[in-house]
Order: C-alpha cells, then structure tokens, then sequence
C-alpha cells in the first residue's frame, strides 16, 4: 500500500509540474504579453519600461528557471496584474472554490448516485424518467445551465442572481454572512452539480447493472437475502469502481474552479482569477492557477484511488483478474 | 465486509448535510423576505446606498499611475479636482480651488484653494498637496500615466505654493484648453505618500491590498471594504468640501457599492432584477429591448446621454516598409482605394445590424455627440457600389477570372486581412459587416479576431494590414488628445511616432494643430481644427462609420443623474445622486 501511495504521490507531483510549465510555456509563447494587454493607457516607452520591470524581456529559459527556482522555495512570484503574491490571490480564491465545489460534490453525490442505483436496479416508466432526465442533464453545457439558472432566480426572485455574499452582508455577524453565503449558494451549485450528478447517475446506472448480474449477487438471493439489502450491500460496492475513477476528476475540476459558472454567476473562485489572469497576460498568475488546478486534479484522482483501493483491495494487489 | 455499513453511514451523512443546508438556505430566505416587512421606506434625498456595477477587478487605487476603469472610477468617488469640467456642459467649474486667474500671456494660473479643506484623516489639504502631486506625476520612477498629459510641448509646468492656498502654476507656453488640464490632475497626499516618491516605491503605493483606512480621499465618498472578487463599499466622507444651494452637505448618498460582476449578461439580469442601481458602462443594443418593457413598467430608466463620442474605426497601415515587398503595394495605400471603401458601405445598414438601429453615421473621427468640435462639412462618401467598384477599376482593380474578386493588372487579387478584438461584440459585428459590403465590391476581407493585447503588440510593431477598433476618447478637446492627430503621436494608428511627416496632408495637420493646442482664442482653434477634420476625411487615414447611441440603464430609484457622453457617464457627479428608497 505504501508503495502504491508513492507510486500515486510521484505522479501527481508530475502532473502539477507538468501543468504549471505547461502553462507558462503557453502562455509566454502565445503572441502579445502583460505589456501590450495593458491596451492604449501605456506609450510605447511606458510599456518598454513595464517590460524591463517585470523581467518580461527576458529569455523564455531564463524566465522558466527563474519561476522553477522560486517554486521550489514555495516562492510563486507576484501577479502582474493585482501586484501581490499569486499564492495569497490563490489562496483567497481557493477557499472561494472550495465552498462551491463541496457544496457541488455534495449535491451531485446526493442526486446522482441514489438515481443511478434506483435506475440501474428498476425498470419502467421511472428508470426511463430518470434516464432522460440524466441526458438532459448531461447534454446541457455549464455556460447554458448557468445561463439558464440566473434566469430563473431574476424572474422568480427564490434566490440571488450572483455574487457569493450580499452588498447587505458587508458588515454583519459571522452567522448572518453563513445564511447570506447559503442564500447564495444554490445557482453556482447547482450549474456546477446538475451536469455532474447526470454523469454519476449515468454510470452509477450502467455499473450497478452490471453488478447485479454477478454470481455472487445471484446467489445472495439464492440464499434468501432481500433484494434492497443485496443492491446495496453487494452489488452497489461492487459496482464503485468506474464511478470513483470519475469522482476523481469531478474533484479535480470542481476545485481549480469553472470559470465559466465562476464568471457568469460573479462568484470569486480560482477559475475566475486563471480567466482574468490569461486575458491580462499574466505568467507568473495563470502558472500559479495551473499548478494549483493540477494539484487539485491530482489529490482528486488519489483520493478516489484511495476509495477505490478502499473498496476493492484487488487494486493494491494488482489481482485484478 | 464492515465496509458497506460505513458506505450506507457516508449516504447518509451526506443527507443529513443536504437537509442542514437547505432548512439553513430556508431560513436564510425566510428571515430575508420577513425583514422586508420592517423597512419603512420614506422618500428622501437623502441616505440610501447605491449599487453599481465594476466588470473588472481594480489593479491599483492609484490613480496616477493606473488609469483602467475600475481605478478611475476609484478616484471619480474618492478623489476631488482643483477645477472640474462639468460633464454636462463642458465648462470649467470650482473644485478644491475657489477662483483662479490666469496671466495677460495665458501661461500663468494663480489658483485659491477653499478655506478649511481637509482629507479624509482630518489633514489640512493645501498648496503642497498640489505641487507633491505634479512632482509624484514627472517621476521616472513612479511611471505616471498622466506624466504625458502635462507636458506643454514636451516640457513639465513648473508649480509653485507661494502659500497654503495659493498654487501658481507656469506653463511652459500657451495651451488651448487651458485652465480644463487640471480637470486630469488627480490629487495625493503629500504627508502620507511623501517618503514612498522619495524612496522610488510612489508606482507601488495604494496598491489593492493597503487597507482601506490607509486611503485618503478628498472626494464624496471613502473606501471602506475591498473584497477581492466581490465588491467595493464606499462611505460618505465627512470631510469632503462640497454643499448644495440649500446648504446641505454632500453627497447625498450614505454609501455606493460596486459589484464585481464580469459578465456582461449577467450585469444586466441583475439590473433587471432589481440587484444593481446602474451599469459601469452603456446598455447594448441587443439589451435595449430587454429592457423596454421594465421601463414601461416603471422598474428601470433607460437614460440616452446623446451620440457616443467613440466611434467604430477602421485603418490600413500607412507604413511605407511594410508594403514595399508585398504585390498589393501598388494601391492598397492609395487613398482612392480607402475612398472605395467609404463608397462600399451602407452607413445606415450598418446602424442597423450592428447597433440594431442605435446609431448615426459619421464621416470621421469627431461624432455629433462632441457638440463643440464636431463638423457636418466634410467630405462624405455615400453608398453606392458602382462608385466604389469605378475607383476601384481607376485603381487597376477589375475582375479578371471567374471568381467573385477583383484583380490587378499583375494578378494580386483585391484581398487584406482585418484584426479585430476578440470579445467586442459590435467591433467584430462591425469588422464582419464591411466584409459583406466590400464582398459586393469585389474585395476579400478576412476578418482575424485576436485578444486585445496580440492586437495592440502588433499595432505597436506595424505589424498588420488593417485594424478595426474603437478608440475610447478620454477629452472631448482635441488638444488634450493630440496624439492621434499628431503624426509624431503615439496614437496615430495608421503610422505611428513619424520623426517627420510622412505625407503632405500629415505635415499640415500638424501645423494646425499648433494653433488647436496653443491657440488662446477659441474661434481660431475651431476654424483650425475643422480645416484638420476637412483634410483628414479628404485623405481618410482612418475610415469611420457609425457612432452608436449611447443608452445609460438605471433602476427607478435613482435620482439626480446628470448624464454625459464620457466616461464615467453617470457617476461624474455622484455627489448629486440620489436613491429614493432601499430594496
């Protein structure tokens, strides 16, 4: 196990590497910079003068070895764009994300799943409601969803149609700014969760019928065990395993944030900061975002590694016959 | 096998948070709609809080040094001028200084600062506050964006205080605007930022992080909270110097807020949703009839200040070099060919498709919406094909295949490429409309939509055959935006920072504008400046089209607007705003 963890631990140090140069490589090579994303508010020699400040002058290697240096001392440099440290930019930001994509994890747990049991396990006029209902859902891009969603909250009024807290809950107690923060929750949740739980239900769907067919589930029943008791007991463990692989990557990308629900419901999170980070050019910026979206993916994929390790000890082992 | 316990134990946790967290949005919506009951809305003019909309996130609060949006509009709530132009009239008006003379040569200006002017902190404001301000402005180090703005010829205005109140000002020669400059000087404290110019870190000072209680303002309003991603919240400031004709004290307004919401579609739900009081910017056209029903309805006002002074424009580059190796040489810099395209396009098609008929249609750079300087007797180019097609031909440039495109005598088909900024939607809708109009004339046009800075960096090195963008017009006097009509100007597009004129018509733009930049009297800077409109339509350089109508959004609850063409059109006197009752 322990070996497996470091096998799992080295690669999603890789994959953050990987990412944040990835980026920076990108994003330095693509034409125009900082500079020149300042637009007409600068002289041609205020925009050399800027270049020269922030080092962008200089080589793609020197740029590249310098930022690699500073990683390694957990020094990521200073946004170009607010002028402070990208880790305190992230770190606010992240906490931000963190708050959606729990609430959106939960949220899509709680519906996906119970349905892609329910559906795989039925048959009839519900399984096929569900099943419909889940392409719908799967079908919808976040930015219509989204769209959709503020549409709804300004012509009913049922929730706010942005922003993460109210301009009312500037300076009111610690619990009033949670139930504003909760108020708030709903849209960017749900854009986030609906598409999500689709995708759960789906292969939840698909995995749990599979399960259901195995002779061990066969001859549960044979004893006489209750059905309700042998799906949830055996079958649905059994069928985890494809449905963990993809809450792994749900986790990645719900915590290095969606810019897309970000911007269009105003919520302040990491996908946000990376959107305006790689419209102004900004390196140090969008390789922090990228780094940090890459850890996310990473502890996302060794967690469900984990469960899934958890779950089926046949992983570990390598016995997966 | 004691895992499957602990999987039903984990569903069911993970209800259990599900139903705390929707009891607590319950809750949360209950108490809301409970308290609603408790307002007692009196119609006042005075309290109330307003919210407004910020697109982006400000990057700096100082403005002398960041001039984006979000900073400026920083310093229109926090930040007081010596003399203001008023938005609305276009006239100087008393700010921090109560009168002002100017010498019998109009190179000196001898101001007097009110009596008992103090900064947020309780610091006196006086003269040094001003002469600090000009020194913090012609630092290398600090790297002011307005540095350029106050330079009479190349050479800074020499300020001195002879006393707390009284700043004498000496130019270095004439200017045609005159005592309007100062309507660019943004203010600092001395007492505050004095060791940061000294130590070379002025450009970092008021950075986004400083705490906002280290913020001085001498303006309406003063920073209280910054929430990153979310909003500024500004509250009155006591100390600020201005009362009404009933001797009330502004502003009027408790506090304003920002909401950072970066997407405009979502801007304008919210503003229909009774969340946002106004808009950072204008209402698009393809918004406008969204919003007509709310208006009819009383729940919005939609506010036409007049025709914008912005512009859609398209150039060529002028640059000699870029051409001499290309095949089209021979007369895609030929003024007849831009004459052509002038002829090409519809004007009114265009306000048509592009501002859904919100717009008028202009023949250069100066829109009617600029009362004072604009000039209907120019050189216009009405629509007609046949005309454009016979320039074209006069050119060289028939068809001579089977295609749809023209030719010249040397086979170069009739063909450039536009770039455009990517995400400006009436700029692209633009660029795509003259590609069909100038499809019906036999010229290929395609059409390249970029990020705004790829499109600046190769504006910048000359890089590009045409670019069609909208320049964003900070002063309605030309003097204070002689860079574009300079040839040696850095925002002369088409060929920018000549050492010498390139052209005839160049090297007599330039000379009048000597007298639209130095001339003292006004009739003479008018006649100058539309003898510089009248050559430039004559040589179009840069092709104009239509000016859209500008349409400002507010909800009925706003009071007190004065609106203007230029930026920020509602806000410029915020002190005089008002809101009826809260939410």
């Amino acid at each position: 196990m322990a070996r497996y963890l470091l096998r799992r631990l080295g690669f999603a140090l890789l994959l953050v590497l990987v990412a944040s140069s990835a980026a920076l490589l990108l994003t330095r090579l693509a034409p125009g910079d900082f500079a020149a994303a300042q637009g007409l508010d600068l002289t041609s020699a205020q925009r050399e003068q800027l270049r020269e400040t922030l080092g962008l002058n200089q080589s793609l290697a020197e740029q590249y070895v310098s930022r690699l240096g500073g990683a390694l001392r957990f020094d990521f440099g200073e946004s170009m764009l607010y002028s402070r440290p990208v880790s305190a930019l992230i770190g606010e930001r992240a906490l931000n994300t963190a708050v959606l994509a729990t609430t959106a994890l939960l949220l899509a747990t709680i519906v996906g799943m119970p349905l892609g049991i329910y559906s795989g396990t039925s048959s009839g006029l519900g399984r096929a409601a569900v099943r419909m209902v889940s392409t719908v859902g799967v079908s919808i891009p976040p930015l219509i969803g989204s769209l959709g969603l503020v549409f709804l909250a300004a012509r009913t009024g049922w929730f706010p149609v942005g922003g993460m807290t109210s301009s009312a809950g500037a300076d009111v107690t610690w619990s009033a700014w949670l139930a504003d923060l909760v108020r708030h929750l709903p849209l960017p949740a749900l854009a986030l969760a609906l598409p999500l739980a689709a995708a759960l239900e789906k292969l939840q769907s698909e995995s749990i019928e599979t399960s259901v067919h195995e002779p061990f589930v066969a001859a549960s029943r044979a004893r006489g065990v209750d059905r309700a008791r042998v799906v949830l007991r055996h079958a649905w463990p059994a069928s985890l395993r494809p449905v963990l692989g993809l809450y792994g990557l749900m986790i990645g990308g719900l915590f290095s944030g969606s810019f897309v629900v970000e911007v269009v419901t105003s919520w302040p999170g990491l996908g946000r900061l990376m959107f305006d980070a790689l419209k102004a050019r900004d390196l140090f910026l969008v390789a922090g975002c990228a780094a940090t979206g890459a850890f996310f993916l990473a502890a996302g994929t060794l967690l469900a590694d984990l469960l899934l390790a958890w779950t089926d000890p046949r992983v570990t082992s390598g016995d997966e016959a | 096998m004691n895992r499957q316990p602990r999987a039903l134990l984990s569903v069911l946790l993970i209800l259990v948070v599900g139903f705390l967290g929707w009891r607590a949005w319950n809750s949360a919506r209950t108490d809301q709609e409970g308290g609603t009951e408790l307002v007692v809305s009196d119609v006042s003019t005075r309290g109330g809080t307003l919210t407004s909309s910020l697109r982006s996130e400000p990057r700096s609060f100082n403005r002398l040094v960041e001039a984006r949006v979000p900073t400026d509009l920083y310093s229109t709530l926090t930040g007081a001028k010596l003399v203001r132009i008023n938005r609305a009239t276009g006239e100087p008006e008393a700010g921090l200084a109560e009168k002002w003379t100017i010498s019998p040569d109009n190179r000196t200006y001898t101001l007097t600062l009110r009596e008992g002017l103090a900064w947020s902190d309780g610091a006196p404001f006086t003269s040094a506050d001003v002469v600090f301000s000009l020194q913090a402005i012609y630092d290398a180090k600090a790297g002011s964006v307005l540095a350029s703005a106050f330079k009479i010829d190349g050479k800074p205005i020499e300020v001195t205080a002879p006393d707390a109140r009284t700043v004498v000002l000496t130019l270095p020669g004439t200017f045609g605007p005159g005592i309007a400059l100062l309507d660019n000087l943004h203010l600092v404290p001395k007492h505050k930022y004095e060791a940061a110019l000294k130590a070379g870190t002025f450009a970092h000072a008021m950075a986004v992080s400083t705490p906002p209680a280290e913020l001085l303002s001498m303006g309406p309003f003063k920073l209280t909270s910054y929430a990153p991603g979310q909003r500024l919240a500004f509250d009155r400031n006591p100390h600020y110097f201005k009362k009404d004709a009933a001797g009330i004290q502004l502003p009027y307004l408790d506090q304003v807020i920002f909401e950072i919401v970066p997407d405009q579609n979502a801007e304008i739900v919210r503003l229909q949703a009774g969340q946002l009081d106004t808009l950072q910017q204008q209402v698009r056209p393809e918004d406008i009839g969204t919003l007509r029903p709310l208006e009819q309805q009383g729940r919005i006002n939609l506010i036409e200040p007049g025709v914008s002074v912005d512009p859609d424009g398209f150039f060529f580059n002028m640059r000699a070099p870029y051409w001499s190796k290309d095949p089209r040489r021979d007369w895609i810099t030929h003024k007849e060919f831009r004459q052509a395209i002038s002829h090409a396009v519809d004007r009114e098609a265009y306000a048509n498709t592009v501002y859904l008929g919100a717009g008028v249609p202009v023949w250069g750079p100066i829109t009617p919406g600029n009362k004072r300087w604009f000039t209907p007797n120019l050189q216009r180019y009405g629509h007609s094909v046949d005309r454009a097609k016979e320039i074209l031909a006069g050119l060289g440039l028939v068809n001579r295949d089977a295609d749809d495109w023209l030719e010249d005598p040397k086979g170069a088909e009739a063909q450039f490429s536009v770039l455009v900024f990517r995400g400006n939607t009436s700029v692209e809708r633009g660029a795509q409309f003259l590609r069909d109009e100038l499809k019906k004339a036999g010229v290929r046009v395609d059409v390249v939509a970029l990020e705004q800075g790829a499109v600046i960096e190769r504006m910048f090195k000359g890089d590009f055959e045409s670019i069609f963008f909208v320049v964003l017009t900070s002063s309605l006097d030309p003097a204070m935006n002689a860079d574009f009509w300079l040839s040696s100007g850095p925002s002369h597009f088409w060929n920018i920072g000549q050492p010498t004129p390139a052209t005839d018509w160049e090297k007599q733009i330039d000379d009048l504008m000597v007298t639209v930049t130095t001339g003292v009297d006004e009739a003479e800077r008018k006649k100058a400046f539309d003898d510089v409109q009248k050559i430039f339509a004559d040589n179009l350089p840069a092709l104009y089209f239509v000016a859209p109508r500008l349409y400002m959004g507010t909800s009925s609850r706003v009071g007190g607007v004065t609106p203007s063409i230029l930026r920020p059109q509602l806000l410029w006197n915020v002190e005089q705003m008002t809101v009826t009752e809260d939410r």
